[in-house]
């Protein structure tokens, strides 16, 4: 029998997941400046280089990276699933991943063939590693949960799209951009954002919702087979947007149908939750349900207007759903973790967890953050919004970063300090 | 008789529905949610009680480990309790900003060790105990808090 997973000693170093979390408003801050210097009418095709750019900085750099993070936190928690080596294979790829989209980044607005080059083997790597770990790791859980299930359906997605991704890369770099290019960059962009994230966060909503809010739970049929139905949903769609892109919008209606029933289910819980707190995840958590309510219906209604919409989709479901929920749990997970592992140190006179950030700079950043989404989406009438949307967006990103690295400087100051208790009598080595 | 993990599953929903309680009760006025979070203080103690008594000692007599998960339950059996006695200093005090931030800290905490109780060590409970387990829920239902 396995017992890992039950002890402070098996839960990862304190800094596995923060390097994660500490570098992600950086990525949001370069690309807010990007935007600020981007022509809106550049950014309003999503093939064009500056709006990849800013796209990738924004899903690697940012959701990717807090994704990866909170996997590496909560799966020894959630699923007793230990990640081998959690120490190196953290550090690997949190650097692996840095120094590769930089590479993509100025690859890409360069057309550096060896940077681009360079980019691929990074990010490839660097993704695979950290996700065929974790995929190791959940091989040996024995008891799956809905939750267990969603996490693992979603790093197979992400597996499968970084795979796309390293191809498109090389594609660039060989300046080899076919038609199949085309065909490829579309699935990896759908698939990313409903299978490896979408999914994820339906996965985990399952076991948070109820657990951290006291929220009523999902149903049985939500928990045992949304997660099938959207994932046999995402391949249909890939099959016919290939082989006969005619029927692709049912496929597409399908998947959106779910994600928009998850939207109001969301919000729906949140109404029935018993804890009465208000806190500023609680309004991350009702943002995020709204604008993936809009960004499902335009997605669908994007398919009559030849695309023209699927920037603005991508803000809305990427910026106002996938981010919202990612910022929502930062504010919950690192100052939890910080408590957990100073407390476990024998640390007992310690602030508490909403003592470590200051609640009026986390509701400033939503505001600012909600207030850019806004901004850009009007852009695309009105292109004089996208400075002050750009701007905010990057005020809100300074703001987070400020707020993740408190907590941070807590654990520092605090470690310099000797514990209350001596807990190395509880040591299990 | 239901099983050892249904038996303490229900217990931990119990405990998180006066725990929202607790929390609303305080959220109108500290003070008045006194008796609420004595009745909530109370009730988990009597759950670590139950653990740390009766099904913990079987477990490990069964298994022969003695220094193994159950010892880590205890182990933040007792995070918790300290986090639990600043609550109710905190009522003392009226000070609500802190009590509600014991309040988070203490709701992560908690969710956190049940998820680890449920999914795994109640499991093995119940797989290992399987034969006694009647005896054991019916000597938890009876338990004396201490």
């Amino acid at each position: 029998m396995d017992f890992n997973g039950l002890s402070i000693d098996q839960a990862p170093p304190i800094l596995a997941p923060l390097r994660f979390f500490i570098t992600a408003p950086i990525f949001g801050i370069l690309a807010g400046v990007l935007l600020l210097f981007s022509d809106s009418a550049t950014l309003m095709s999503r093939y064009s280089i500056d709006a990849i750019v800013v796209a990738h900085l924004i899903t690697i750099g940012v959701f990717g990276s807090i994704m990866l993070g909170a996997l590496t936190q909560m799966l020894p928690v959630l699923a007793s699933a230990n990640i081998p080596k959690v120490k190196t294979v953290a550090t690997f790829s949190h650097a692996a991943l840095l120094l590769g989209l930089f590479s993509m980044a100025f690859g890409l607005e360069m057309s550096n063939t060896l940077l681009l080059w360079l980019a691929s083997l990074l990010l490839g790597s660097g993704f695979l590693v950290i996700i065929g770990s974790m995929l190791y790791a959940i091989k040996g859980v024995q008891h799956f949960t809905a939750s267990i299930k969603g996490m693992l359906v979603s790093l197979i997605f992400a597996f499968m799209i970084v795979l796309m991704g390293v191809y498109l890369l090389y594609g660039y770099g060989e300046n080899d951009v076919t038609e199949l290019h085309y065909i490829v960059a579309n699935i990896h962009s759908v698939w990313a954002v409903f299978g490896f994230a979408g999914i994820l966060i339906i996965g985990v909503a399952f076991q948070v919702l109820p657990m951290f809010y006291v929220a009523p739970r999902f149903k049985q049929f939500c928990k045992r087979r949304v997660v099938l139905l959207i994932s046999t949903g995402l391949l249909i769609w890939m099959v016919l947007s290939i082989f006969a892109e005619e029927y692709a919008l049912y496929a597409k209606l399908w998947i959106a149908t779910f994600f928009w029933a998850f939207a109001t289910t969301v919000w729906i819980k949140f109404n029935k939750r018993k804890r009465p707190v208000s806190d500023v995840t609680v309004w991350y958590w009702r943002a995020a349900s709204l604008f993936l309510t809009l960004g499902s219906f335009l997605w669908i209604y994007d398919e009559f207007f030849k695309h023209e919409y699927i920037v603005m989709v991508g803000i809305l479901i990427g910026g106002g759903f996938i981010l919202s929920i990612m910022l929502g749990m930062l504010y919950k997970i690192v100052p939890f973790l910080v408590w957990f592992h100073l407390n476990a140190l024998g640390y007992m006179t310690i602030p508490t967890m909403n003592e470590m950030i200051n609640k009026n700079l986390s509701r400033l950043q939503f505001v600012l953050f909600i207030l850019s989404l806004v901004g850009f989406v009007f852009s695309f009438y009105m292109p004089g919004f996208l400075m002050p949307s750009s701007l905010s967006f990057i005020v809100s990103m300074a703001i987070l970063e400020y707020n993740i690295l408190a907590p941070v400087w807590i654990y520092r100051a605090t470690r310099k300090k000797k514990p209350d208790f001596d807990m190395s009598a509880f040591s299990m080595t | 008789m239901s099983s050892i993990k249904e038996y303490l599953t229900n217990d931990h929903r119990r405990c998180d529905d006066v725990f929202a309680k607790m929390e609303e009760q305080a959220h109108n006025s500290l003070l008045d949610a006194k008796e609420l979070t004595q009745e909530f203080v109370a009730d988990m103690e009597r759950h670590f009680q139950m653990e740390e008594r009766v099904m913990f000692p079987e477990f490990e007599t069964k298994t022969g480990m003695t220094m193994g998960p159950t010892e880590m339950m205890r182990q933040e059996h007792s995070q918790m309790r300290n986090l639990m006695s600043q609550l109710l200093e905190a009522i003392e005090n009226d000070d609500k900003d802190k009590f509600f931030g014991l309040s988070e800290t203490l709701m992560i905490l908690l969710q956190q060790h049940n998820m680890k109780e449920e999914q795994m060590l109640y499991t093995m409970a119940q797989q290992h105990l399987s034969a006694e387990a009647d005896r054991i829920v019916e000597m938890m239902d009876s338990l004396i808090v201490e």
